[in-house]
């Protein structure tokens, strides 16, 4: 095989045993790598009801044909397994030099099943595979655990581990790479603390063998050219990273603020890309071939707040911000450190705070079963909450459950701010109604890397849609879901898609691998994995009538600003998107479907 | 008066956040332009028009919040008391 490694290492950590199998060419040829290779493997071996933290659950990391060359921005990997915060598959996505180096060492993908009778980390040397001990390890943070295991095992490694959160199953813990990068959404983390594996380091020294590199060299040449060229790619990522877009979501008046009860954060210049540049930003950083560069390194010296990271990201400024009403950079980009060294999902911990504030302000939840007073805008509160949610510590308990079992337990899930119980990222649907279709119909919940239509409805690319149009939208949904899905099965970072598109894909995939990937074969490729998640999804349990929206972005309409009275249009949107991916009225893909695409049971 | 508002890269490469100018009677937002680049000495058209005069793909210009591309485009009127805010094609997520 060209592109693919064609192995891949499966761990037993009940048994304790490591093996290294032959990868299954035909899988790999229709399902890619990454998200739709990983997720095949896992719906082809795992009961759709099993307990995600049970040891029956398996997670898998793993690469794409593309993960570790050079064409554009190759250094992305996936983690899949069931979630134990929405009970759907899930899959979450991270860049940084650690999925590389996996590839380099000669593998595509890690099965790891079963449960470890103790903390234990998998070691990889090339062809030299061992199950550790990770007692030494266990309660120290995503860094710290890093540093030891560069110490004791190679110095070149690269580790991919959890933090305490993930130790103690916080429900959307994730698993931390190159200290910084963080496959973030779904609670992966908690998978992996749930089987006692702390960490997986690995040091390759192989290469990967490309089918016909003159093309990819070509195809890669083009790329380059066109991701420095682009305005976006080129000059405004690298300048101001993702945080860009506080403002601009702000303007529009869909930034959610004070859990979606307006949008429009009158803090958002203080909380802004263009303040984090002129404050705390020491200067940005790529990952693994990557030319864009659009991570923040940073650091709070001069601030209240002591230490350095990386980020804060847009969403996470505006999860640990803007929706909990605060306005105090320092405190949001502290709260991210935290995140990142406990290992714990930004989006969904800040939105959980905003839940709970919400919760506080109605008089549903007491100060004394807090611990503490809470209102929006209380910035050393979220701080606080934040690291206690991390370990579970008091009321941080209820946090690490998310926040609809937590609005649920006070008799008010309505305000928690989910889609199958996955909070938003930072976009109100209301104001796009092509994101609100997508929210609605993601197979991990809400999110916003699944199909990102604010690229089409807000920033104008590839061209403008007009934001409260419903027309259209379904089509345009499941173009961006199914080609986000072929992005995420190549290795390929999502940012390149504001410079690259479909023909830059075919070209690499079909120079790495030989195959005749020309766009036609991706999008039906794109197509076939997002059936395959949503016929999981649904022997899961997940039914269509989960399809929706929070009353509040339903039913109230913004209150406020440019889109002041505007409501999602799901009901709208909904049957045409079912008609449009050739499911039938009520949600289920047809027979007929899954047949064309090789899916049929 | 007019303000005019400068976002994202536009506000790192003039070193300023926004600026005033008194309204023209009868003024579209594509006669806006050139007087804002008159009050300034760096030079930013070429951020957010292409060499036809056309507005670049991602180029995001507000009135009032709102985008043009959805009102009347470079021809959307700007009155006394109007808020004009720029933004360079950028993205994220």
């Amino acid at each position: 095989m060209s592109g693919w490694q064609g192995k891949l290492l499966r761990v037993d950590l009940t048994a304790g045993t490591c093996q290294s199998e032959k990868l299954n060419e035909q899988w790999a040829k229709d399902y890619l790598g990454g998200r739709g290779l990983g997720s095949k493997y896992f719906i082809e071996e795992v009961d759709p009801g099993v307990d995600p933290l049970s040891p029956d659950n398996k997670l898998i990391m793993a690469a794409g044909p593309l993960t570790g060359t050079y064409g554009a921005a190759n250094g992305r990997y996936m983690v899949i397994t069931k979630s134990p915060l929405t009970g759907t598959i899930a899959c979450s996505n991270s860049g940084g030099y650690f999925p590389s180096e996996l590839r380099y060492a000669g593998y595509d993908m890690i099965i790891f099943e079963g449960k470890a009778e103790y903390p234990s980390y998998l070691q990889i040397h090339d062809d030299k595979v061992r199950l550790v001990g990770a007692v030494h390890l266990w309660g120290k943070s995503s860094q710290d655990t890093e540093d030891a295991i560069l110490a004791e095992f190679h110095g070149d490694a690269k580790v991919a581990c959890i933090g305490p959160a993930g130790e103690n199953q916080v429900n959307f813990a994730c698993v931390i790479n190159d200290k910084h990068r963080a496959a973030g959404r779904s609670g992966v983390g908690a998978v992996m603390g749930s089987k006692n594996l702390k960490a997986v380091a690995v040091r390759g020294t192989g290469g990967v063998k490309i089918a016909d590199p003159i093309a990819f060299r070509e195809a890669a040449l083009e790329s380059y050219g066109l991701l420095k060229q682009n305005p976006v790619s080129g000059e405004g990522l690298p300048a101001l990273g993702t945080p860009v877009l506080v403002n601009v979501i702000n303007q529009f008046g869909a930034l959610p603020t004070r859990n979606f009860q307006k949008d429009t954060f009158e803090g958002a210049e203080a909380i802004s890309g263009e303040t984090l540049a002129a404050t705390y930003l020491k200067r940005n950083k790529g990952c693994m071939s990557c030319i864009i560069g659009c991570g923040r390194v940073t650091g709070l010296k001069g601030s209240r707040f002591g230490g350095d990271g990386e980020g804060p990201e847009y969403e996470s400024i505006w999860a640990l911000g803007a929706t909990c009403g605060i306005n105090d950079l320092a405190a949001i980009t502290k709260a991210n450190y935290i995140c990142n060294e406990y290992g714990m999902d930004t989006i969904t911990v800040g939105a959980t705070v905003a839940c709970a504030m919400e919760l506080a302000e109605k008089g549903l939840v007491s100060e004394e079963e807090i611990g503490m007073s809470l209102k929006f805008g209380d910035a050393d509160a979220m701080v606080k909450l934040v690291e206690m949610a991390a370990k579970c510590e008091g009321f941080g308990a209820k946090l690490a459950l998310g926040s609809y079992r937590l609005a649920e337990s006070y008799g008010a899930p309505e305000l928690s701010m989910t889609v199958k119980k996955q909070e938003f990222p930072a976009y109100d649907g209301r104001g796009m109604q092509g994101m609100a279709l997508h929210y609605a119909t993601s197979n991990r919940g809400a999110c916003h890397v699944r199909g990102y239509l604010v690229s089409p409805e807000i920033l104008g690319l590839p061209e403008k849609l007009d934001p409260q149009a419903t027309d259209g939208k379904a089509t345009w949904a499941k173009i961006f879901q199914d080609f986000t899905a072929v992005v995420d099965s190549s290795g390929v970072c999502l940012f390149t898609t504001f410079g690259i598109g479909a023909p830059q894909f075919a070209a690499f995939c079909t120079a790495a691998t030989g195959l005749d990937y020309n766009e036609e074969v991706l999008m039906n490729l794109g197509d076939r994995i997002y059936n395959m998640e949503r016929v999981f999804n649904l022997k899961a349990g997940i039914d269509p009538s989960q399809d929706t929206l929070p009353k509040r972005l339903l039913e109230d309409p913004i209150p406020d600003g440019p889109l002041k009275g505007e409501v999602a249009k799901l009901d709208v949107m909904l049957p045409v998107y079912y008609q449009e991916r050739g499911w039938s009225a009520e949600g289920i893909p047809t027979e007929e479907k899954l047949q064309a695409l090789g899916l049929a049971s | 008066m007019i303000r005019v508002e400068f976002y994202s890269l536009l506000r790192l490469l003039l070193k300023q956040e926004k600026i005033d100018l008194p309204a023209v009677e009868d003024e579209s937002v594509g006669q806006l332009l050139p007087r804002i680049q008159q009050q300034l000495t760096t030079p930013f058209l070429h951020k957010l028009l292409d060499e036809n005069g056309a507005l670049i793909p991602g180029t995001i210009i507000l009135v009032n919040r709102r985008n043009i591309l959805h009102l009347d485009k470079l021809e959307t009127p700007v009155h006394n008391g109007d808020v004009v805010a720029f933004f360079p094609p950028g993205a994220g997520g």
